[in-house]
Parts: structure tokens; sequence; C-alpha cells
């Protein structure tokens, strides 16, 4: 029987059962999430044992039990949820979405059974779930992460994930070299997740520069449709999109300050070039606008300056990531890398392991007090 | 020509008529021009189901005005969402529409009055369709609601059946300003609801609301109508009861199609609703909506918008801005 007392042992067991999942996670080494509880408690085991703090000592303490409240189509954040309570070495409570998360169960079936007894999974949310849990983490929509907090006695751990979105900025690529990658970002979890980009804001340098950069990343979401298709839509989703296609169709007849490309018989992806900087939000599924980036970005965010996940940037410079600080994301990346967040990133703005621990110090009998 | 149609919809063929407004509206019109263009479509088309949809969105960006500028006598606009703008409907003459309004309240067997009205009058409202035409229906003294408070002494005097007009948000707070109290109105008595809730950050079904001002107000729910309209149409649709399907005037036709291909979805499928709307004389005949429904023989089944229905992982999407 496994020991999973130690948080290295845990770590090395999660790892085992996400490697097939890596292309979800990214890299999920035992190395990596120590690296992670090490980031964030400032030793990686201080789980386990008291470290030095100042002139004292102190450890972590798990919560007993944290609830996740996951949403559906994104299976990798209810993974990285549920990873980051097990390698706490908590008890989790995971609430699924109505249809489930196969990605899930597929994990915990990996798991050994130690671990596996540590996670209970239902897709209603049992009586007594909200009340026995010393921590709630919930990624939903603003509504129902309103609804949960307003459910939770005060005083309890409260980590809510609302709805984002996520733009990219190209400051200078005058041979659109990260047009590969901005597909790929728009396209992976066929935009989703929270850090999927919707509009690509790029720097005119000469006149025409964004509309031509559309048009590149019109090739390149063609490829990458070509290599990965994306998942079935409901009706409403191809209504959202149809709709959306018209809409901008009928405008590019009449106004050369709107343009758009389609991809496929059956909407695979669909590039928007619109002269109008102001943030238009996506109907999801592959469907991206590409605007010039104005003088004001977080102006023309508009009201979804209040919700703005991730940036991505081309070229990816401190320089850059402060000059676009007003836009208040919890992460700065290259374009290309917008769905591959580290383990570390401060999702919300919040450090995800630190939030949910608390601390005990201890502080030895000196000389003179004995 | 098109009002005489309206009145005698037996007298002239939908292919008559709609063609022609096609026509029309290609030389009058240049958005709509250049959209027929960039479609392959020629003024002169053979059937009305060759005529094309402009995308409801249009009305926000272009000016769909079938005649000269100066000549607008009133504009009608949408709610807009941050930053998107209002739509605008443009009219030369409001004696179409409101021939429109009530025939196509007649002809869905509808009483003829006396009304109360839950909304506000146009001179309150002087760019909102639905106040006009619930004052195509109803006369002045009878809007109940003015500057937004709700008169519930004229439901409690009431001595005859009335019809009353008014949207589901004011029906809802009609039922909360009751609070324990209920009026029971006049033996058949009547209500026509409309619209949604947008903007107040509410929903209630249907079904619900009509249970509600069942047990408030004595309606039977099966008295109840809803109303679906638009401010881009002319014409507008009736269903009865909490499940009624909505069924069109003789001057409109409504086709429920695959939003992607636009061809024609079989009974009982979900599609995209296209409508053809006679009345739309000064604008665009053919309008594709964004409402969803459900083809159920002549009539359609109305599912509207529903944000809630669209499976999503954490991305804050177009539709949840309209929610906020």
């Amino acid at each position: 029987m496994a020991d999973l007392v130690s948080t290295a042992r845990r770590a090395e067991s999660i790892a085992c059962a996400a490697e097939p999942f890596h292309p979800l996670l990214g890299p999920t080494s035992a190395r990596d999430l120590l690296a992670w509880v090490a980031a964030e408690l400032g030793d990686a085991s201080a789980l386990d044992r008291w470290f030095t703090h100042g002139g004292a000592r102190t450890k972590a303490l798990a919560p007993d039990v944290i609830l996740h409240v996951v949403s559906g189509n994104t299976p990798h954040a209810a993974l990285q949820s549920l990873i980051g309570g097990l390698l706490l070495g908590s008890r989790n409570l995971v609430k699924l979405p109505g249809s489930g998360l196969g990605e899930v169960d597929a994990f915990l079936s990996r798991l050994p059974a130690e671990l596996r007894a540590m996670v209970e999974v239902s897709v209603e949310l049992p009586d007594g779930w909200l009340s026995s849990a010393n921590a709630v983490v919930v990624y939903g929509s603003e509504q129902t992460v309103a609804a949960l907090r307003a459910r939770v006695v005060p005083g309890k751990t409260f980590l809510g994930h609302g709805h984002k979105s996520s733009l990219g900025v190209i400051w200078h690529d005058p041979l659109f070299e990260s047009c590969p990658g901005a597909a790929r970002d728009a396209s992976l979890f066929d935009q989703q997740g929270c850090l999927s980009p919707q509009v690509f804001y790029v720097r005119e340098e000469y006149p025409g520069s964004a509309r031509q950069y559309a048009e590149k990343l019109a090739s390149a979401m063609d490829q990458f449709s070509g290599t990965h298709p994306r998942g079935p839509l409901a009706i409403e989703e191809k209504a959202a999109i149809a709709n959306l296609r018209a809409a901008y169709r009928f405008r590019a007849a009449g106004d050369l300050r709107v343009a758009l490309w389609e991809g496929g018989a059956h909407l695979d992806w669909t590039v928007i070039y619109e002269e109008d900087a102001w943030f238009t939000a996506s109907p999801l599924n592959r469907v991206v606008f590409v605007k010039p980036l104005p003088q004001d970005l977080a102006r023309a965010m508009g009201p979804a300056v209040d919700y703005v996940g991730a940036v991505g940037l081309w070229p990816c410079t401190e320089e850059l990531a402060d000059r676009f600080a007003a836009l208040g994301p919890s992460r700065f990346c290259p374009v290309g890398n917008m769905q591959d967040p580290p383990w570390t990133w401060h999702n919300g703005g919040v450090p995800r392991l630190a939030s949910l621990v608390k601390w005990v110090d201890f502080e030895p009998s000196s000389s003179l007090t004995v | 020509m098109v009002q005489a149609w309206i009145r005698q919809p037996e007298s002239r063929s939908f292919d008559e008529i709609l063609p022609r407004l096609h026509d029309f509206h290609y030389l009058h019109n240049a958005p709509y021009r250049a959209f027929c263009q960039s479609l392959g479509v020629d003024s002169l088309v053979a059937r009305w189901r060759d005529i094309p949809c402009v995308p409801q969105s249009a009305f926000k960006h272009a000016d769909l005005r079938s005649f000269p500028a100066t000549e607008t006598v009133q504009t009608f606009r949408t709610s807009g969402t941050t930053g998107e703008g209002f739509g605008q409907h443009h009219f030369r003459t409001l004696e179409v529409y409101e021939t429109a309004v009530r025939e196509g309240w007649r002809h869905a067997g509808l009483p003829s009055g006396p009304f109360l009205v839950i909304a506000p009058h146009p001179e309150e409202a002087p760019h909102s369709s639905l106040s006009h035409m619930l004052a195509t229906l109803a006369a002045k003294e009878e809007f109940i609601a003015p500057r937004g408070v709700i008169d519930l002494n004229r439901l409690r005097d009431l001595s005859a059946p009335v019809c009353l007009l008014g949207t589901a948000l004011g029906f809802l707070h009609v039922v909360e300003g009751l609070r324990s109290e209920r009026i029971v109105l006049p033996a058949g008595s009547t209500a026509m609801e409309t619209g949604g809730y947008k903007g107040s950050g509410r929903y209630i079904e249907r079904a619900d609301l009509y249970t509600m001002i069942g047990e408030k107000l004595g309606i039977a729910p099966g008295n109840i109508i809803n109303e679906y309209g638009m401010t881009e149409l002319s014409s507008q649709f009736y269903a009865k009861g909490p499940r009624g399907l909505h069924e069109s005037p003789p001057w409109v036709r409504a086709v429920v199609v695959d939003p992607v291909t636009l061809q024609d979805v079989a009974e009982g499928e979900t599609g995209i609703l296209l409508i053809y709307d006679g009345a739309n004389v000064g604008s665009v005949v053919g309008i594709r909506t964004q409402d969803l429904a459900v083809k159920r023989g002549n009539a359609f089944e109305l599912l509207g918008r529903d944000p809630s229905a669209l499976p999503r992982g954490c991305s804050r999407a177009a539709d949840e801005w309209l929610t906020s």
C-alpha cells in the first residue's frame, strides 16, 4: 500500500495518473507539482513538517474537505482544481456538470486506491456538501459563483472563478510569425476556456497590416483545423455562429472596414476583421476577431475590462506587460502559449494552493524562558 | 396596394406581392442592394422564398430605409447592449403598420376591448414599437402605468371583462405589487403579454408567469396570449396559453430553417426563424432573426434566445453580456 502521507508521495501518484492528460494539463511531473507547492507555500514539504518562518517555524494545514464545483467543457480546469486538492492532501468533493466529465472519471480510475478514496464525485450537489466542506472552489458563470457564495457561511474559504474573456496583442510581428500560435490559442478547447482569446489587437505598423494579419490568421486557423477538428456543436451554438457570420457578411457587403473569412462548410472556424476597436465578445467555438490596436485599449474593452483573463503578447516583454497593466489580467504570456498556463499561475489573481491552506506557527522555547 | 392586401389577404398571392416589395427595396435601399448583390440576388425574384433575409442586427449598422430620410415620420428603436448601439426601423407612413397591428389582432381572434395597458404610452416612449402597437389597439386613458407606476385600483374597480395588455415584466410587477391580495377580474377577462425581461435580471418561464397571473388575477392560463414581435417587423405573432404555438397572419411567413444551410427543417426540429413580413413596406421584407424555434406544421414553437441553453466553460461568451 502506498504511503500517501507525504506531499512528495502524493505528487508522484498524481503525476503518474495525470500522464495521459498532458495535452490538457501541460507538463505534470512530480517535480512540477512539488515546485508548485514550493512556489506557493515557501517549501515543497510545508504541509509535512515545520520549516523556518522568520524567527519561528511554521507548517501549512490543508482544509479537511474541499468542494470543487466545476463547469462543463473545461475538463482541464476541473482536473487542475482536483489535483490541487489532492496535492494538499484534502478530501475532495467534486460537483460535475450535468453531463459529467469523462476526463475526470478517467483520471480518477488511474489513481491509487488511497488517493481515489479521497475523492467523491456527483453531477448533483448533494445536501450537506456545502456545509461539510472547509473550502469551496467554484468555476462557473457569475450567477453560479454568486449563488454558491451566498450559501457559504462567512469565514469559510471561498474561491470563485467566474467566466473571463482573454485577448491577444500583436505589437510587432512583421512576418506574421505569431499566427500559427494565435490560431492554436483560439482553437484549443474550442475557445471554451477562460484563457481562450476572443480578439487579437494588432498594432498597425503600416495601414492595412491588421487586416493582413487577419488573413494570415485565417489561413493558420484553417491549417490547425485540418489537424485538430472542432468538436460537435449544439443547435444554439450553430445558430450563434451562423447568425454572427450572416451579420458580418451583411456589413462586409457595403463596408470596407469589415471583412470575414469563413472556414469550411461546417462552421469550422471564423475570422472577422473589424476596424472598430470596441471589444466584441465571440460566440466561441473558434470565432475570433482581429482589430487594429487602439491608443487606449482598456477603454476599448468597455465593460469587458472587468473580466479579462489572460493577455497574450507578441513579443512578450515585461515592458509590454506594464504598458497593458490597465487591462487587469491575471496572466501575460506569449501568443501561442495562452492555453499552457504553468501550475504556478495565479488564476484569478490569487495563489491557488496558498489561498486554501491555513498556517500554524511554532516558536521554540528559548533558554531565557526555560 | 399592401394595405388593401392586408385587409383582404385572399385578394393576392404572396408571390405576387413580396417580390414586388423586394424589387422596390432593391431600387431604393442602397445597403439592401449591396447585400443582395453580394449574394448574387437581382432585383427580380420569382418567388418570395428567393428574397434574401437581412440579419436582424443589420438594423443596428445600416440605414435600411427604402425612401428619402427627409420623409421619415417615425423611427422605432431597439434596446441596445453597451457599445453596440441600437437598431432603428424607419417608417414613411404608419398606416400600413397600424393596419397590420389591427388586422393581425383581429385575425388571431383576440378580444376587441376594452383594454388596460401595463406599459408606457408612446408619449413616454416615443421610439418604442411596442408602445405604438399597444396604442394602436388601446385608447390613451386605458394605459394604467404612467411613469412606471401601475394604478392597481384600475384593476380593482372593474365590473366588466377586460383584456390586459403588457410586457411580461409589467405583469410580474402587477403580481408582486398585489403582495397577498388577489383580484378576481370579471369572468371572460383575458391578457396578452409580450417581450422578455431584458435588462431586469429576471426571468420566469412562460407557464410559471401564466400560473401566477391566474392565481392573482383570476385569468385562466388558457386565456393568456403571448405576442412575439420585434422592432424590425411590422407584424406580430400570437400564441394562446402557456404552451401555445405562434401563428403568422396571412401576409407574413415564418420559416424554421437550419442556421447554416437555410433549408427548411423537418417537422418537430429546431432551427432559426426567418420571417417574411409583407407589411414591412419601408424597410426590407425578409429578416433573419436570432431566435430559435421548432417547426410545428404551419406554426412554430418559439424557443427564443436562451443563453442558459448554451453549454460552455469558463469563457465569457457573447450571450452572457446580454444577461449582465
